[in-house]
């Protein structure tokens, strides 16, 4: 254990003070936030300014369109209204040719020819791909019509109001499916982000030993397993260092002031809940951790490694399709099967105990059967390590692996 | 009670056999070079005294007793290919190594600048290893096998890559450290260090023992049959029927002769040729001549019995 302890310790100290763990943890999550906030802000503060005409004869329809257009939830456009007419189109169609010229289109209204049946809406824009401001007049005479019909019928203004406000369904109720949908993706994305940076960069620290040729001193005083074991925990601990220091940052974001003004609804997290994600976090953590060490013990160089890597992926892709068939029934015996597979059980588990009550003799068997996979990758990945590196310069195939494990 | 035993060890990579039958044994407080020429089974044998790997057949026993990883704890190991962390500061990797032997962070900090001063590189310790040239690289190496004080100490080539001065730094540091009762074994392809230094010798080829033994009984089995002839003039007299082989220098040559006794006969024909003699020494083998008479033999041998 004390071995196990030195090295992980080494492996920690020794990433912690590089440079390129400062910018990964410091600097990833300000780019970061400052993207999440940039985002949100454009798109609170983006109106549509675009500066538009509209040629009808209603002078009411053109009037309420105006208003719509210039105060609207959405827009804050410029709108010149203009009564129909030869000298207008062709004035119009002018200013669109000229380059320096603010109107980016114009909306004709051709009022129908049997009374009742709705008018005809052209607009000719300057560019084909204003798609933004074609939606929102689209929305706008949409409102617009609507309410002139209302009125028509005659309702009120307020009862136009009330009827047109758009429903809020609350679904907090029926316990937290958001939530668990939640936590499954950040876990997933979490996971599959510290697999590939933490579990690559177990594998690549294995692999570098072996081409500084460092290992063979080491191999004189400790034996594979804890050299692995310990690379698993250091390089571990540098990951989850990083995670603990973005999530942190991820908590005061989400909690400051700012946050407010995006409108995110935060989804309601059992404390519960918090625990058995960061439980079974750890456990996915060193489950493709040691798998990816088994790939460095395999593997002489980074080129190698990278063909590899689809080994750590795959079980991933998996776990994630089939979280499509868990969501709606976590109670289904394939579900249960499924979630049992340690390398699934950290993603399927946690996502069903978010959404269902599990047997707790189900979550002890994951949490066992995690444990025991650890252990037997281990021991596969340190065979093969002690009699790989001892004769390098051949890659192994897969009748070889097999013998190796029968070396001590 | 030898400090470390080989008996009839045999190891095989694949279909190649590394080494075959290797029986030898290794006093304590000797120094031990193990000899052997590229690709004979050296590193083989010294990675199966160590338990880094594990013999096919055959027992090793260290300190009289058959191995057990506790022992490593008592070894100092200089593996033949070097490796340090490239960006750690050299101090702190000595210090790891330490820790990694039982010490304590003091007591490998301590022990580590006294090497550094012993070995005049104090300077490197600061360093990051990447910044070393490699001689200052190897002796972080020495030092690093050496910290914790080992009772037996294995080295792989201890001496390749260094300048002659640094050569000659550690096998004296290895000298002191053989009389303060270490044992050390190295293997090494340089026989002027062997024939000065060592007590005891094992020569392998293509991994079997050929000969081993301390260095004065090997010796007298050989005939004192060369010598070394420094003489100006006519050459004539070195064809003659005595002699086996003839090198010839500048100013001089050497040569084999056929038995001990015919040394008088050929200082005879050579001053009866005219030729001036300035020197005439009678001496056995050196350990190189015996190395390259063996290997060659141990070579024919096997080629004979393949065809």
């Amino acid at each position: 254990m004390h071995n196990i302890w030195l090295i992980a310790k080494r492996e920690y100290l020794e990433r912690i003070r590089t440079k390129a763990f400062l910018i990964g943890t410091i600097v990833i999550p300000l780019v970061m936030g400052s993207l999440v906030f940039g985002i949100g802000i454009l798109a609170s503060h983006t109106k549509s300014q675009s500066h538009i005409a509209v040629v009808t004869s209603d002078a009411t329809f053109g009037a309420d369109l105006k208003r719509q257009l210039e105060s609207g939830k959405d827009s804050n456009m410029k709108v010149d209204v203009l009564a129909p007419s030869d000298a207008v189109r062709s004035s119009l169609d002018n200013q669109m040719k000229d380059k320096d010229g603010t109107l980016v289109g114009y909306l004709w209204v051709t009022p129908a020819s049997n009374p009742g049946a709705r008018p005809s809406y052209v607009y000719k824009a300057r560019s084909a791909g204003d798609i933004a401001t074609k939606n929102v007049l689209q929305d706008a005479i949409q409102t617009v019509t609507t309410r002139e019909q209302l009125v028509i019928h005659g309702l009120s203004n307020s009862d136009i109001d009330t009827l047109t406000t758009s429903i809020n369904l609350d679904t907090s109720a029926t316990g937290s499916t958001q939530a668990a949908f939640f936590t499954a993706y950040i876990l997933f994305f979490l996971m599959y982000m510290v697999i590939m940076l933490y579990g690559m960069n177990t594998a690549r620290s294995i692999i570098e030993e072996k081409t500084s040729r460092i290992f063979e001193v080491l191999l004189a005083t400790i034996k594979p397993e804890e050299l692995l074991a310990g690379k698993i925990l250091g390089v571990g601990g540098v990951g989850l260092t990083q995670i603990t220091v973005w999530m942190l940052a991820i908590f005061i974001i989400a909690n400051s002031r700012l946050a407010g003004t995006l409108g995110t609804s935060h989804a309601p997290v059992s404390p519960a809940q918090i625990g058995f994600f960061v439980l079974y976090f750890v456990f996915g953590f060193l489950i493709y951790s040691s798998l990816a060490a088994a790939l460095g013990a395999m593997t002489n160089s980074e080129q190698e490694l990278q063909q590899l890597n689809m080994f750590l992926v795959i079980p991933l892709i998996f776990c994630f399709a089939m979280l499509a068939i868990i969501i709606p029934a976590p109670d289904s015996t394939l579900a249960q099967v499924v979630s049992l597979v340690p390398f699934c059980s950290p993603l399927l588990m946690d996502m069903r105990i978010s959404l269902t009550q599990v047997p707790p003799w189900q979550i002890w068997l994951s949490i066992g059967l995690m444990s025991v996979t650890i252990a037997a990758i281990l021991w596969v990945a340190s065979r093969i390590y002690r009699v790989g590196i001892l004769m390098y310069g051949k890659k192994p195939n897969i009748p070889e692996l097999f013998r190796w494990l029968r070396y001590s | 009670m030898p400090i470390v035993e080989l008996h009839n060890i045999r190891k095989v990579y694949d279909s190649k056999v590394a080494v075959e039958g290797l029986t030898l044994s290794i006093e304590p407080g000797t120094m031990f070079g193990l000899l052997g020429p590229n690709g004979s089974g050296k590193t083989s044998s010294i990675r199966m005294m160590i338990g880094m790997t594990v013999p096919d057949s055959g027992n090793v026993s260290l300190f009289g007793e058959p191995f057990r990883r506790a022992q490593l704890h008592r070894i100092g190991y200089l593996p033949e290919e070097r490796g340090l962390y490239k960006k750690m500061r050299v101090i702190d990797q000595l210090i790891f190594l330490g820790c990694l032997h039982g010490l304590t962070e003091t007591v490998a900090s301590k022990r580590a600048k006294s090497w550094a001063d012993r070995l005049q590189i104090r300077e490197a310790l600061g360093k990051k290893t990447e910044a070393l040239s490699k001689g200052m690289q190897q002796k972080i190496q020495f030092i690093a096998a050496l910290l914790h004080e080992p009772e037996l100490i294995v080295m792989d080539e201890p001496f390749t890559g260094l300048d002659p001065v640094n050569a000659a730094l550690l096998m004296d540091t290895l000298m002191s450290l053989r009389s303060e009762g270490r044992s050390i074994v190295f293997s090494t392809h340089r026989m002027d260090q062997v024939e000065k230094f060592c007590d005891g010798i094992a020569l392998i080829s293509r991994g079997r023992l050929v000969l081993s033994g301390s260095m004065r009984a090997i010796k007298s089995r050989y005939p004192r049959n060369r010598v070394q002839i420094a003489f100006t003039g006519n050459d004539s007299f070195l064809r003659g029927p005595a002699i086996l082989e003839a090198k010839n220098f500048p100013g001089g040559a050497e040569v084999k002769l056929a038995s001990e006794g015919d040394a008088q006969k050929v200082l005879a024909a050579a001053v009866a040729s005219g030729a001036v003699i300035n020197r005439f020494e009678i001496h056995e083998p050196s350990l190189e001549e015996i190395f390259i008479e063996e290997v060659k033999k141990s070579f024919g041998e096997t080629e004979a019995v393949e065809a």
